[in-house]
């Protein structure tokens, strides 16, 4: 149990955390873009 | 730059919009189908791992044919935007690729006892990984220059084919590989095929979102660079 939910939990974070880091660049680039 | 960059730009942000919508509901359905799936009989809750490990595996496939696909596009086309999708598609791959040999090691530990095995698929995955954090490192030490956007789509492209490699070669080694078979029709068990197929699509709607988002940051990184660039030039 401990090994799929490490597994899922990794996935599921770097994947919020690779997404949260690439809307926060698109949005300083769009502003400046502007 | 390229005259219809600027409407490829706002096509980014449209498609996005509606796979980010159905990214939302698709995870939502995912963790339910996952949450649901039967218990194996042999390995138990751990070969849930079973719907998010290739299904990952095809996203870092897919990025680095991406990466093929855009840089073979920039040498023959010559427009910057096929370029940026290839630097998209290989970052994306490798995020993917980096799970990919995350939640492998874990599924390993829980079921042959150690973390590693440098066994042929194993290590060959390793290598794939490492000749794309490569590529990304030249396009992060370089200034975009042409004749660098050249040698990295040059690269990218023979990168791929250690993909066909990675995927047969447990076939290849017959046997000898420690690394199970690769999924052929029929061979989940009953009611694991719904949440597999799930996660394979999930995962595919994550991987383009990350791609379209990826690709339009990289796009305005270069206008803004050549705006930087015209003036810093000056009026003619």
């Amino acid at each position: 149990m401990t090994y799929a939910i490490a597994a899922y939990g990794i996935t599921a974070l770097t994947l919020v955390i690779y997404l949260g880091l690439l809307h926060r660049e698109r949005n300083r680039l769009a502003a400046a873009d502007r | 730059m390229h005259e219809s960059e600027p409407a490829l730009l706002s096509r980014l942000v449209r498609w996005r919009r509606p796979v980010g919508v159905a990214l939302v509901l698709l995870t939502v359905l995912y963790a339910w189908a996952v949450g649901s799936a039967p218990i194996d009989s042999v390995q138990g809750v751990i070969q849930k791992i079973l719907y998010v490990h290739p299904p990952l595996a095809y996203g870092a496939y897919l990025g680095f044919v991406l990466t093929a696909i855009g840089g073979a596009l920039y040498l023959w086309r010559g427009r910057e935007a096929w370029d940026q999708l290839a630097v998209a598609g290989a970052e994306v791959g490798v995020v993917f690729c980096t799970l990919m040999m995350v939640t492998g090691p874990i599924w390993a530990k829980g079921t042959w006892g150690h973390w590693w095995s440098w066994d042929p698929r194993l290590t060959l995955t390793l290598l794939l990984w490492f000749v794309y954090a490569s590529y990304l490192l030249l396009r992060g030490f370089t200034e975009g220059a042409a004749r660098t956007a050249r040698f990295a789509a040059i690269y990218g492209i023979l990168g791929t084919l250690l993909i066909p490699l990675n995927y047969f070669v447990i076939e290849l080694f017959q046997g000898r590989a420690v690394h199970p078979d690769n999924l052929e029709r029929g061979s989940l068990g009953s009611g694991m095929g719904w949440p597999f197929l799930l996660g394979n699509i999930t995962l595919f709607a994550a991987f383009v979102y990350c791609v379209l988002l990826r690709w339009e940051v990289e796009m305005r990184r270069a206008r803004i660079a050549l705006r930087a660039d015209a003036l810093a030039a000056g009026p003619l």
